[in-house]
């Protein structure tokens, strides 16, 4: 059963890409790529060759496998539904996703390049930044429903301080699938761009190994994102999904980028979010 | 040479002596060893192996032998044989028994390791570290003297196990008094903030071999002290306690974290991370003294479990990268970040080792300063339900406090790695062509290290089993079933390493075209590389309230005033904590200008103070 899901979540990872790309431009009434398109770029990088700068550790060789195993083990282990059980607790797992990050700023840093070396510091800051409110955030739940597994997340009851741990979470989301308050997917700007700017340097079937990490990564945050919502069903967690990516598409449409100093602004609104949903948990006692 | 042998040999011998008194006291509980009870009973010296010394005898075996590796090929001769007598009186530390003993050992740890520090006595900043060195272990000291001292004239004896049996009537007051005492005198020691300011001092300018075993073992010493008294001299204490050192400790943590990243100094910037996991080591405790006063003895010992796991894997990862930072400083002559780089392309031994540190020192699997973290984590949480509000929000904090420290050391250890192992070297034109490292001593030393910090994080039982039956021997618990571990599936680990070698293979099999880097077109050269400093630029911005950072910009003009020919940056932060420590000792020394009437030099005089003591101390001590 997990093993299904996880290929489920393989084999949609780029669509969900796609559809949040035609969604986004058709609210900004482009006509936008066709919903397959990150598809086709996947196979069109993946028969070109792979260039990296000369003198560049066999650490760069490695990264793009190493950030893509990480995706796989998040995808692995992200309960698709109640009930399925959650190998992993949430601590291991802001720790394993620090793991993609840390090998990816490295090979950022060793490539030369100033834009990825300005790209791995942002990557790390906010990275640290979003850590704290991350746990706090699901932590919330699972404080109160006893240990630390995902499985505990389930059975929060979406009361008002829920749905504060949800907004924290739903900004973290933001920052961890490079989203435009945030970041800049669409964008090679380089003063703006964070994870386009990691992976400057990569290119033919080794950017296209990240690029599909970074797709299957964004829909297991969403999968993530959904369990702390209500519904115990696999439907209504698909749902949910799909209802996460529509409304990160409209702030992706209605926002703008803000300045980079004004991100952790931003990351520190979601930390207190987070704190405020666990002191009304304390407040109203064992709910 | 025969000084270097005798020197690594001794070490070698100590720490398998360590490593042997910890397994004695596993097997058969606490071992009373042979010791000397002088004429005046206040004075005996008792000498013996508990159980609480166990974790850290088993820290002093590993780093021992490791540090002792590392000085048969690299550092000063003469080092190494201070290294051994200084491993020797740390061991005497644990084992010491007694009042006098422990505090005799005590006072000769400080004096070698200062003399360590001074190595380099060449040069003025060492001279002014070592001074700051000396005189932080001296007031310490007094505080430790003064906590102990107050025990024994309760318990009318000086032996531990006499003090033990009569800590239960202790007084509030005296309790308290004895507490903050001991956490102000290991604390110092041990590097809490705020009392940390000696370390960054010191350890840049030690040997390395020194570092590593300043920083990986004597501050664990202290902290065994602090454990000493809490939990066995001056037990059983109350909940505030847990609540001060769970504090204590989270502020240490950040602080310490913070400041290592904006530090470029390797070896600075590692002394700022042993405050940081100090700190981490001492939230365990605080955790562990919160279930001991709650009668909730699990929960102690799973804190304590974390506390003292995390004691050893700081000890394995710290000695780790300050024996990889010896080995930079020796081939490439600075541990300046801003000078550094690529030094991957030939130290071929030293930078992977220094990488499988960094990994563990920032808590990523599947290295053991991640299960130790772990660990901590649960413990934070499992203290959870029980808690007070205030203990909550305590914890709460805690929790937060641990991530963030957690991401910062993170973006630290990038920025170590990136700047000095990766890309290309910052310096205009190397002294000489890098020459290939070759599989040394040295090398081993760091391998013995780097095998011991990944079999920690794979297999963690094999250290946190008997490592729980010490904690729960000391909480009172039956050993508790450990929360499931390994933490990690072993198939989520294979899953990065399957990646590793799928990214090898398709590089093998499809080949990578090497081209210049492309930076959308801007020429590369090395000093255009991204330094230290605009790495950790964004986060000194985000904690400027706390780092208050300085810049200077300095521009030459050329013949236009519209293009600078040349722009200097500096940056640097404000150490209120350093600052306020000046003022303090400032106070001190005009005091010790007031008392100095007493040294007039004369011999006679003297004779006679010596005699005044003896005297004194008959009298106070029938």
């Amino acid at each position: 059963m997990s093993v299904l899901a996880t290929v489920l979540l393989i084999a949609f990872a780029p669509l969900v890409q796609g559809a949040m790309k035609r969604l986004r431009a058709r609210l900004q009434r482009r006509p936008g790529p066709a919903v397959i398109q990150p598809y086709r770029d996947l196979v069109k990088l993946w028969r070109k060759d792979a260039l990296l700068p000369e003198g560049a550790s066999v650490l760069t060789v490695l990264a793009p496998g190493i950030v893509l195993g990480v995706a796989l083990a998040f995808a692995a282990v992200v309960p698709i539904a109640a009930g399925a059980p959650a190998a992993i607790d949430v601590v291991a797992l802001v720790f394993l996703l620090a793991v993609g990050r840390f090998v990816l700023s490295l090979a950022a840093l060793d490539t030369r390049s100033a834009f990825a070396g300005m790209a791995a510091s942002r990557e790390m800051t906010f990275g640290s930044l979003v850590e704290p409110t991350l746990l706090v955030a699901l932590l919330g739940g699972a404080a109160l429903g006893g240990g630390t597994g995902i499985a505990g997340l389930q059975h929060i009851p979406l009361g008002l301080a829920g749905m504060l741990a949800f907004a924290a979470f739903f900004l973290v989301l933001l920052s961890e699938t490079a989203r435009v308050p945030i970041d800049n997917q669409e964008t090679h700007y380089e003063l703006t761009m964070i994870h386009e700017g990691l992976v400057l340097e990569y290119a033919g079937w080794q950017l296209a190994l990240l690029q599909f990490a970074a797709y299957l990564q964004q829909l297991s945050w969403l999968f993530l994102a959904a369990l702390l919502l209500p519904g115990d069903t696999w439907w209504a967690h698909a749902l949910w999904v799909i209802a996460i990516a529509v409304a990160i598409t409209i702030v992706e449409t209605a926002w703008a980028k803000v300045r980079l100093f004004d991100v952790p602004q931003l990351l520190t609104t979601a930390f207190v979010l987070a704190a405020t949903s666990i002191g009304l948990r304390l407040l109203g006692g064992a709910e | 040479m025969t000084l270097r042998i005798v020197g690594v040999a001794a070490t070698i011998a100590v720490a398998l002596l360590a490593g042997w008194l910890a397994m004695l006291s596993l097997i058969h509980g606490d071992v009373a060893l042979p010791g000397l009870s002088a004429t005046l009973p206040m004075l005996r010296l008792d000498y013996g192996v508990s159980l609480l010394a166990v974790p850290f005898l088993a820290l002093l075996a590993f780093l021992g032998i490791a540090v002792a590796l590392w000085s048969g090929r690299r550092g000063a001769p003469l080092d190494t044989v201070l290294i051994a007598a200084f491993t020797a009186s740390m061991l005497v530390v644990l084992v010491a028994r007694s009042v006098t003993s422990f505090f005799l050992a005590w006072e000769a740890m400080s004096l070698v390791s200062a003399f360590l520090v001074v190595a380099h006595h060449e040069q003025r900043g060492v001279r002014r570290a070592a001074f700051v060195y000396l005189g932080i272990a001296q007031t310490g000291a007094l505080c430790v003297l003064a906590a102990l001292v107050l025990l024994a004239l309760h318990a009318g004896s000086p032996a531990f196990a006499a003090i033990a049996r009569a800590a239960p009537a202790l007084a509030p007051g005296l309790r308290t008094t004895v507490f903050v005492l001991a956490l102000v005198g290991f604390g110092s020691k041990a590097g809490l903030m705020p009392l940390h300011f000696w370390l960054p001092l010191a350890h840049p300018v030690a040997p390395a071999n020194a570092s590593a075993m300043l920083s990986g073992a004597m501050l664990k010493v202290a902290l065994y002290g602090l454990c000493l008294v809490v939990f066995a001299l001056a037990a059983p204490g109350p909940a505030n306690w847990g609540i001060a050192l769970v504090a204590i400790g989270t502020f240490s943590s950040v602080g310490g974290v913070l400041y290592a990243l904006v530090d470029h100094d390797l070896k600075r910037l590692l002394a700022y991370h042993s405050v940081e996991n100090v700190g981490i080591i001492v939230i365990g405790l605080g955790v562990a003294q919160l279930g001991l006063a709650s009668g909730n003895a699990p929960l102690a010992a799973l804190a304590l479990t974390a506390a003292f796991f995390h004691t050893i894997n700081h000890g394995l990862f710290k000695g780790l990268l300050f024996l990889g930072a010896g080995t930079v400083s020796e081939t490439e002559g600075t541990v300046d970040l801003e000078r550094l780089g690529g030094l991957w392309g030939h130290l071929v031994w030293t930078a992977p080792l220094f990488l499988i540190g960094c990994a563990a020192i920032t808590g990523l699997p599947p290295f053991n300063g991640f299960a130790s973290e772990w660990l901590t984590f649960q413990s934070l949480i499992a203290g959870w339900p029980a808690g007070t509000a205030a203990v909550k929000l305590v914890l709460l904090a805690s929790v937060a406090g641990l991530a963030l420290t957690g991401g910062l050391a993170a973006a630290c250890f990038v920025k170590v790695f990136g700047v000095v192992f990766l890309g290309r070297s910052r310096r205009e034109a190397p002294a000489r062509a890098p020459v290939r490292e070759r599989f040394d001593l040295s090398a081993l030393g760091l391998a013995v290290l780097a095998a011991l910090c990944t079999l920690f994080g794979l297999v963690p039982m094999l250290a946190v089993a008997p490592l729980n039956h010490v904690a729960a021997a000391i909480a009172g618990a039956v050993p508790i079933p450990m929360p499931a571990l390994p933490v990690l599936p072993a198939t989520l680990i294979l899953l990065p390493l399957a990646g590793a070698l799928l990214a090898a293979l398709l590089a093998a099999q499809r080949g990578v075209r090497r081209v210049p880097t492309w930076t959308c077109g801007s020429p590369v050269t090395p000093a255009a590389q991204y330094t230290a400093t605009a790495f950790s630029k964004p986060l000194r911005t985000i904690f400027a309230f706390a780092l208050l950072p300085e810049r200077q910009r300095v521009y030459e003009f050329g013949p236009s005033r519209w293009f600078a020919r040349r722009i200097r940056y500096r940056t640097e932060s404000r150490y209120l904590i350093d600052e306020a420590a000046r003022y303090f000792s400032a106070a001190v020394l005009r005091l010790a200008r007031r008392t100095r009437i007493v040294q007039s030099g004369s011999l006679r005089l003297y004779l006679a103070y010596a005699l005044a003591a003896l005297v004194l101390t008959v009298a106070l001590t029938r």
